[in-house]
């Protein structure tokens, strides 16, 4: 028998001290709540909220193709016409998602299942069943208002899209890029382009980088890292290798190298994909340590004298202690991509010229002649700051819940 | 001691190895190859001459060999030491022995890469050898300021601060640095870019004052030219690492070694001086490591921006124009030096801690 | 063995060396104030042994920092109170004055000896330091010092010690590092907290001997916080028995350990294991510590009190620590004459005239 169950007085333990009056919820709800109890990670969402919204319904918000339109008196949505599969995969998805949020006695298992399910189902149903128009003649509805034949229009409260180049209304001059004014809010940029709309649309970019750069990111960190403590012996000594390899590295440098190795095929997804692989250290050193450092415990060491697998006892019990740490660096992880996305954008070397992203509307702030445009260098680097700063402020919040000296104190 | 720093050095020899086996595969299964980059070099060139340069360049670094082949000449004409003519046939080929490295021929700059770096690194390093020092005393002492005031108004302040100046993109930050204190339209107090001023060369070394008013001289103006790339490249790792410090002194302040200290009679001031920081100076010394590659990538952004013919601006000059060879030794060469560091830091905290020699 | 007094003549006052009288100490938290240490009344006499027994928690640590005042401020503040140390009021002292007090009149020694020293200084740094400090000597001869006080307390080759780091030794022996760092001024009193817990149990043994032989020789007084009553039996001349920030019980160790007088002392030497009788199966004291957020009103006690019987005074009026007899203090209302005993500050001048080794076979 234990000395503990013998005697009332115990050895007093660390642990013990620091036991909290028992809380009846699960510890990531906990978690949870005590991240988005801070005002910093309350800031932090509302802003991530924005965005997302933003992102979303970014069609509806600035588009040069009216809403409702009146062509020789025949009505029509010019807008709905040229609507793409991913604009309607998006408002479906999101809008099934924010259905799901409330229910609470489903899952969050099953929340991310069946959103994720109806993502895919949804996307190839879109894929089949919309085509719209290949090229898309921005300035249609302007020059037909013109002609006088456009006879009712209502537009999206920013009336450009973000690849509208404005062909129209080119005055020799007043040349682009223009400074804010009553028709364009955050001015123009050098092609033309309404920056406002092109911020917008951004938001796409930079969310779904964030996203997936860091679930490739943490797949692969856990996958190795996971390997590595679990193995132990020489395959950790070789997944080292490889993490000091990829770590030392700097980032920036390897990203480059990367993106110089597909001179030709450049593509929103090869730029995520490319971000992932070269961020994935941090969470296969958390990973491994943890399993590592839980391995040799009593608790595992028990439960593997009892028959039940070291494998088991490691992904099926440690992994999802490790979820919330995880978190962090995902939240962290999400910031650095968007950041490391924008970089590149701002480079050269990002997505594709055409596609809508913050760094790209920065490349233009100083011109080639050493003038400053102040809408291209603000408007843009502020949103990039703000939405990393909100990740970072989430996971820095949800860094203090986890930590028990923290918590303690307040 | 000797043990750890033994075994830390030979843990060294696969990474290094691994770093050249990572750049070469990345460039080696590029899809365009070498061909994208001559195509682009080439453009305007007659078929029968573009065949020729090709050609040279597939024996020159034996591209229609298979792939491990490719690699091991590609090291051994990269490392100091290896065999001189491995093309010139027996017994020829066989002198082994100390050599020039050769780490190819640019195809944008027409000259040999090695040249090109030796001419970049400096400026790059030196950008380093001023931001270093100033991350760390700047996060030095603003943590150890914010954890001595825990709670108060400037250890509030200072957290949002730095978590605010660790989010701000170095790009933007650089932008708008140029835009408002270098350009025409606003306040023209800094240069606009490069090392220099043109005239540079004239000035006598020092600043002076002569009858026709201040000079500023040589060393003033390339400071004066470095002001706005330093700020650039040091506010990110100041805020990542006061933030670091104050942690660990926090953590350190209220360990069990500063109670006993206390408990000896010793001043607030001696306990957070002699014991809490050289304590808490510990996990910043292993911060080198990454602050340092961080650096090596921040120099991308900054020079581009600021127009600094460093290691970060000939990096993108060759992924513009896919230089391949220039590539392939860039990234090289900063991983190693990064490499480099990451050994000088680890070996500098076993000097510095004495547990490690222990264990 | 007898103890042989060794006193200089200021110490050989009638007056306790050191007088808690009604320590209050409370801390803020953001679930309200905390109050770990409650009217706590205490008095140690040069030379003597005072042992604080008590489950974590109940506050005995929290009393031992305040002698010092090394808790942290904020949180924690007193709320009301005396420590009187040779007559000193110590919570009048400014910060500087205290730092004198600290290391030289009053030494203490913590639980946990593998933290306790700083990783990054050699030994003999860390001992040195305290007797430059106060004795106004050059760090030459702090190191000589330093050398002799690890000899005092029995390390073998000690002026290599002195040169070697931390990490390097075992736990018990940075435990002697720990008393030889204390013992290196020459403290009047020495306030060990759980000196022995963290350490094996030929180690404890070794460890408890060695301040026994010191305090023979240098007559120091010794405050030692413990949760082994086995600990206290071998050691201590005077017991105070804490339980919910309060002391619920004091005496002489033979008084107390004769004549338990309160439930929880009852309850206490009822659970330990005694030689001689093997087939009964050991008893607890049922429950747990309450949460000092939220203490029971009345006797804090009563939850797991044995011999309340449904009292409804148990749970409305508290009982204070009161002399139920002649030198033994005890907090309960069902303990004989307790409402007629005067209620005085416990102040017991005893010290131990034999060497209970019938007692030391108790074990916690």
């Amino acid at each position: 028998m234990s000395e503990m169950a013998v005697t009332p007085i115990e050895k007093s333990s660390p642990e013990a001290r620091d036991e909290l009056p028992a809380t009846s919820r699960p510890w990531l709800e906990q978690i949870w709540l005590d991240t988005i109890g801070r005002a910093t990670a309350k800031l932090g969402l509302v802003w991530i909220a924005i965005i997302t919204a933003v992102a979303v319904f970014a069609p509806f918000i600035a588009n040069s193709f009216p809403i409702l339109a009146k062509i020789d008196g025949r009505w029509s949505s010019p807008l709905l016409h040229y609507i793409t599969p991913a604009d309607v995969t998006l408002i479906a998805v999101s809008a099934i998602a924010l259905a799901l949020w409330p229910f609470k006695r489903v899952g969050f298992r099953v929340k991310c299942l069946s959103i994720a399910g109806s993502a895919v189902i949804i996307s190839i149903v879109t894929l089949i069943v919309i085509h719209p128009p290949k090229a898309e003649v921005f300035d249609r509805y302007r020059t037909l208002a013109k002609e006088g034949r456009l006879e009712k229009a209502i537009y999206a409260p920013i009336p450009y899209s973000a690849n509208d180049r404005l062909r129209d209304q080119f005055k020799v001059d007043n040349p682009h890029p223009r400074a804010p004014s009553r028709e364009h809010l955050a001015g123009t940029n050098p092609n033309g382009a309404d920056v406002l709309s092109h911020l917008i649309h951004a938001c796409r970019i930079a969310m779904a980088v964030g996203f997936i750069s860091t679930s490739i990111s943490m797949l692969i960190g856990v996958i190795i890292g996971g390997l590595m403590g679990y193995y132990a012996s020489w395959v950790d000594l070789l997944g080292m290798r490889l993490v000091e390899i990829f770590g030392s590295m700097p980032t920036m440098f390897l990203l480059i190298m990367f993106v110089a190795a597909f001179p030709d095929y450049r593509s929103i997804y090869l730029i995520m994909a490319i971000i992932g692989v070269v961020s994935w250290t941090g969470d296969a050193r958390f990973v491994r340590a943890e399993f590592l450092k839980l391995r040799h415990q009593d608790f595992v060491q028990a439960a593997i004298a009892s028959g039940l697998p070291l494998r088991s006892v490691l992904f099926r019990h440690i992994l999802p202690n490790a979820l919330a740490p995880l978190l962090v660096s995902a939240s962290f992880g999400i910031a650095g991509a968007i950041l490391l996305e924008s970089t590149l954008s701002f480079l050269g070397l990002g997505i594709p010229l055409g596609e809508a992203s913050w760094g790209q509307l920065l490349t233009d702030a100083v011109g080639s002649g050493g003038s400053f445009k102040w809408w291209l260098a603000i408007y843009p680097g502020l949103a990039i700051f703000l939405t990393v700063l909100a990740y970072n402020l989430i996971g820095e919040a949800i860094r203090d819940a986890l930590d028990p000296k923290l918590r303690k104190r307040d | 001691m000797i043990h750890y720093i033994i075994r830390r050095l030979l843990l060294t020899i696969p990474t290094m190895i691994g770093i050249t086996v990572l750049v070469f595969l990345v460039m080696a299964l590029s899809p365009g190859g070498l061909a994208a980059g001559l195509r682009n070099e080439s453009g305007n060139m007659r078929p029968e001459a573009r065949k020729k340069i090709e050609d040279y360049y597939k024996k020159r670094y034996g591209l229609d060999r298979p792939l491990h082949e490719q690699y091991l000449r590609w090291m051994n004409q990269v490392l100091p030491i290896g065999f001189k003519e491995p093309d010139a046939g027996f017994p020829k080929n066989i002198s082994f022995g100390l050599k020039t490295p050769d780490l190819g021929e640019s195809l944008l700059l027409k000259r040999p890469v090695i040249d090109v770096i030796v001419e970049a690194l400096p400026v790059t390093v030196t950008l380093n050898l001023i931001t270093v020092p100033i991350i760390y005393a700047v996060s030095i002492t603003t943590g150890i300021y914010a954890a001595r005031r825990r709670g108060a108004l400037f250890d509030n302040a200072w957290g949002t601060t730095s978590l605010a100046l660790w989010s701000i993109p170095s790009m933007w930050a650089g932008v708008m640095l140029l835009g408002f204190l270098a350009s025409r339209e606003y306040v023209q107090f800094f240069p606009p870019g490069g090392q220099h001023d043109t005239l540079a060369m004239q000035m006598p070394f020092l600043p002076r004052l002569a009858e026709d008013g201040f000079q500023r001289g040589w060393l003033l103006d390339a400071a004066w030219h470095l002001v706005l790339p330093v700020i650039c490249l040091t506010y990110a790792g100041f805020a990542f690492l006061s933030k670091l410090m104050r942690a660990s002194m926090l953590e350190n302040l209220s360990s069990d070694f500063a109670r006993t200290a206390r408990a000896k009679g010793l001043s607030e001031h001696v306990v957070l001086f002699r014991h809490v920081l050289s304590n808490s100076l510990l996990p910043l010394i292993t911060m080198a490591a990454n602050i340092i590659p961080g650096l090596f990538g921040g120099s991308i952004i900054v020079e581009s921006i600021f127009g600094l013919n460093g290691m970060g601006k000939l990096m993108l000059a060759a992924t513009y124009s896919k230089d391949r060879e220039l590539i392939m030794s860039e990234t090289l060469v900063v991983g190693i030096i990064a490499v480099v560091c990451l050994l000088i830091a680890d070996l500098l905290y076993v000097v510095a801690d004495p547990r490690v020699s222990y264990e | 063995m007898r103890w042989i007094p060794n006193f200089e003549s200021e110490i050989e006052l009638p007056d306790p060396l050191l007088q808690i009288e009604n320590l209050d100490i409370g801390f803020e938290t953001a679930r309200g104030l905390v109050r770990p240490v409650r009217e706590v009344s205490l008095s140690i006499y040069p030379g003597q042994t005072v042992a604080v027994v008590g489950e974590s928690g109940c506050g005995k640590s929290v009393t031992a920092m305040s002698i010092l005042r090394l808790l942290p401020s904020p949180p924690s503040k007193v709320l009301g109170g005396s420590i009187r140390f040779a007559g000193q009021d110590l919570l009048r002292y400014t910060e500087r004055q205290m730092q004198a007090v600290r290391g030289r009149d009053i030494a203490m020694i913590f639980q946990e000896p593998m933290t306790s020293l700083n990783p990054v200084y050699t030994i003999g740094d860390q001992i040195a330091e305290a007797v430059v400090l106060h004795q106004k000597v050059g760090y030459r001869e702090a190191l000589q010092i330093a050398e002799q006080s690890l000899r005092d307390v029995g390390i073998a080759d000690p002026h290599r010690r002195l040169r070697e780091y931390p990490h390097e030794m075992s736990g018990g022996m940075r435990q002697r590092i720990m008393i030889a760092m204390a013992l290196s001024c020459k403290p009047k009193l020495l306030i060990a907290d759980e000196p022995t817990t963290a350490l094996d149990v030929t180690i404890q043994a070794q460890i408890l001997e060695l301040l026994r032989k010191i305090q023979r020789q240098t007559g120091m007084a010794i405050m030692l916080i413990t949760h082994d009553l086995g600990v206290v039996a071998e050691n201590a001349d005077v017991v105070a028995v804490m339980y919910a920030s309060r002391i619920v019980e004091t005496a002489t160790v033979e008084e107390l350990f004769d004549h338990p007088k309160h439930p929880y002392t009852q309850g206490l030497f009822r659970s330990i294991p005694k030689i001689g009788v093997t087939s009964k199966r050991l008893e607890t004291i049922p429950g747990t510590v309450p949460n000092p957020t939220r203490f029971p009103v009345g006797c804090k006690f009563h939850t797991r009190c044995d011999k309340m019987n449904g009292d409804p005074l148990c749970t409305t009026v508290e009982p204070l620590l009161r002399e139920v007899s002649p030198g033994h203090w005890a907090s309960c209302h069902h303990v004989e004459k307790f409402a007629d005993s005067p209620v005085t500050p416990p102040q017991l001048e005893h010290k131990r005239e034999t060497d209970l080794s019938a007692v030391g076979e108790v074990k916690a």
